[in-house]
């Protein structure tokens, strides 16, 4: 497939927010073919946005909108401590529910503001998707996993979404080989969006954060790989399931559902459906 | 300069005076020089990467157990930690029995019991029957029962009075951390553990780094002289606020109070007290518990200044030994805010990095950097492990000595910033404060003020 050429046309700013056929009706939309343009949907309590890139339809796979990074801290710490939440004022109903108070250092010192959320379960990234949907009245979601390795590829054949292949890997991604603290020998996570985007102008789909997908067979799987491993899991096919492992030595019973004492490397990041 | 990865050989890595150290306890021999490059630490490093998800080994799957006779085993304090408590002991030995649970609550009786109860894995080694016992009397009841070993996993002000009597009773005892949260708690404790030894009965804390195979090899590098003599420690405990849950219709205050004890004093001892201490621990894990001449402190209520409770929500604390070393630590709970939890030790010859949660376990040295490749085990449940197998052999484990020091380091630290005084060592011995109601039960229970300091006073 032709990589998609419209990812840098022109930003909309949210108070003009406008989709193909979702600025203009109040009805929902049909589902939509060819996302027309990036847009940005401010996150309630912090002041960073999603910033959307469209996707386009493939075999199987619907078009739809993908956020160009990794959630960051930022836009997670909003949601878990009620940021966006007047004082006094109550959170709906049946809506979404926000986490636990985390027991444990959960960004392991890496980094913070603008650094990728990680530790995190799926349920936190659902719910995630179901506060800053019920927030900004857009429909945000988990990418399935055939979105996601989709949008990984962007427009490439194989298992790398860049030209040049395996070689090529340091350019686009946080991984072993790159990812360590000079100061303390320690891989780390680093800052959203440092490296090169792939055609779809998406950031670190390989490597930094490892991201929740929902598989085929209704399992979460997380991909894309993480800042302390190796190529081969970083690859679009390779896949990392959710397993007790993750949260093995969380030393409370009942362990943590928000949170994943050994998942200090699985993030996530949203796909949006319009309106 | 070359990175040596996992254990050392020769030729020395670290110079001539820590050429022969080895690491046989953690590093399995296959590890042994694996890789020393020559280039910089950017590439070197990265080859202690072991496999895809973890810096550091798993250690090997465990193989199947041998049925062990059984020892039973009671549970004081029913919450999320002493329930992970009772797992880990019941992963621990294969003779493990949850033969009594208890708590003030009874809400916690029942779902610890519950989770307990239904585990696939474990259920037939519960066996409470009709013991299990809710409120204060809790603690008798249990110790009239025959377990041979208490669990305690209450909030840290009941642990002096818990631990001096189950020693009494001739029980052996696994403790979570902190050994109290006053001078003449820890106190109490130091004497029982005194006692503990002469009837051979174990005396194991939670503070679990201790247990963590990674850690016990850089300290035993640091001890071995990997950077030379320290010189100063630089600690971080900073984290995020704990939960706090409303009060609800007809609780006491002690019942609601207990609910939160992370934000009451007199129940946990401040954060530096029941959190950072661990910190505090490692702190004086890598001094080799030599004692503290003095501490200076800072401390606030930076983000919890209307919050629930009466504890602050940060410190900044300076130890100071002999020979003009100095260590200092940093703890925080705050929201919305960076996190970090990494002790820095410098030495005349090198500096060690350690983080349990990146993980990071490592020594650069003059002329050579060394960075932990060995196995790791989950330590929560290998303190269990060593607790049972000394139990089981008769060489109990008794971590008495520098369990009460870190803990009354951790106090000390938390009274410098109370009261703006610089605490010596031996002042801080002669304090008689004691936290909360001399007789708990469920009722009334005021809530002290905010410190203040250069007003609040010594006692």
């Amino acid at each position: 497939m032709r990589p998609h050429d419209l990812t840098l046309r022109a930003l909309l700013t949210p108070t003009i927010l406008c989709m193909a056929a979702a600025c203009t009706s109040t009805q929902a939309p049909e589902p939509v073919q060819q996302p027309a343009q990036a847009f940005e949907v401010a996150v309630p309590g912090c002041t960073q946005s999603v910033r959307l890139m469209p996707i386009p339809a493939a075999e199987g796979v619907g078009a739809f909108w993908m956020a160009s990074t990794e959630v960051t801290w930022d836009m997670y710490d909003a949601f878990v401590f009620a940021m966006d939440r007047a004082e006094g004022e109550a959170d709906p109903v049946d809506a979404y529910t926000r986490p636990s108070k985390p027991y444990i250092l959960m960004d392991r010192g890496f980094g913070h503001k603008n650094y990728p959320v990680i530790s995190v379960s799926t349920k936190g990234a659902a719910e995630y998707c179901k506060w800053l949907s019920a927030k900004t009245g857009y429909r945000f979601r988990l990418p399935t996993e055939a979105e996601w390795m989709h949008a990984a590829r962007a427009g490439q054949a194989g298992e790398w979404g860049f030209a040049g292949g395996q070689e090529k890997l340091t350019d686009h991604a946080w991984y072993f080989a790159n990812a360590m603290d000079e100061e303390d020998f320690r891989l780390e996570t680093r800052s959203v969006g440092l490296k090169a985007a792939n055609a779809y102008g998406l950031h670190d789909m390989h490597g930094n954060a490892c991201e929740w997908t929902l598989a085929a067979d209704g399992s979460f799987v997380a991909k894309g790989g993480s800042f302390k491993e190796k190529p081969e899991a970083l690859m679009i096919s390779a896949r990392r399931a959710n397993d007790a492992a993750l949260n093995a030595t969380d030393p409370q019973i009942p362990k943590s559902v928000w949170w994943l004492a050994d998942g200090g490397f699985v993030g996530f990041r949203v796909v949006c459906d319009g309106h | 300069m070359p990175c040596v990865v996992g254990r050392m050989a020769s030729p020395p890595a670290f110079g001539t005076d820590f050429g022969t150290t080895t690491m046989t306890e953690t590093n399995p021999s296959t590890y042994e020089r694996r890789d020393v490059i020559k280039a910089g630490a950017m590439a070197t490093a990265a080859l202690a990467v072991g496999n895809a998800f973890a810096q550091e080994k798993q250690a090997e799957p465990a193989q199947p157990k041998p049925k062990l006779p059984p020892i039973k085993v009671g549970l004081l304090g029913c919450g999320g930690r002493g329930t992970g408590a009772a797992f880990d002991a019941l992963q621990a030995d294969s003779g493990v029995v949850i033969h009594a649970i208890g708590d003030i609550l009874g809400d916690r009786v029942k779902s610890c019991r519950t989770n307990l109860e239904t585990s696939v894995e474990y259920k037939d080694r519960v066996k409470i029957d009709d013991r299990e016992f809710i409120g204060f009397e809790a603690l008798d009841r249990m110790l009239a029962t025959d377990i041979e070993v208490i669990l305690l996993a209450t909030p840290p002000a009941f642990r002096p009075t818990q631990v001096v009597k189950s020693i009494d009773a001739g029980k052996h005892v696994f403790a979570e951390k902190p050994f109290g949260v006053d001078v003449p708690g820890a106190l109490q404790i130091q004497a029982a553990g005194l006692k503990a030894k002469e009837k051979n009965l174990s005396l194991m804390s939670g503070f679990c780094w201790r247990s963590s195979l990674p850690e016990r090899a850089v300290y035993e590098q640091i001890h071995k002289g990997a950077i030379g003599n320290i010189r100063t420690i630089y600690a971080t405990y900073n984290g995020s606020p704990n939960a706090s849950f409303a009060r609800k219709d007809g609780q006491t205050d002690m019942e609601w109070q207990v609910r939160n004890w992370f934000h009451f004093l007199w129940l946990g001892g401040d954060h530096i007290v029941e959190q950072a201490c661990h910190s505090v621990d490692k702190l004086n894990w890598a001094m080799n518990n030599q004692t503290p001449l003095r501490c200076w402190a800072v401390g606030g209520r930076a983000q919890r200044a209307d919050g629930v409770g009466n504890i602050y929500d940060h410190f900044g604390v300076t130890y100071e030994y002999k020979g003009g070393v100095r260590s200092f630590l940093q703890a925080r709970q705050w929201e919305n805010c960076p996190t970090d939890n990494t002790d820095y030790v410098y030495g005349e010859k090198g500096t060690a990095f350690i983080n349990g949660w990146g993980p990071s376990h490592v020594i650069k040295g003059e002329s050579a950097n060394w960075v932990y490749d060995g196995p790791s085990k989950n330590m929560y449940v290998h303190e269990h492990e060593e607790m049972f197998a000394g139990i089981r052999s008769g060489k109990v484990r008794n971590d008495t000595e520098w369990a009460v020091q870190s803990t009354l380091m951790a106090i000390m630290g938390r009274m410098a910033a109370y009261t703006g005084e610089v605490i010596t060592w031996e002042k801080l011995l002669t304090s008689t404060e004691v936290l909360g109601p001399a007789v708990p039960a469920m009722g009334e229970v005021a809530v002290t003020p905010v410190p203040r300091p250069g007003y609040t006073k010594f006692s």
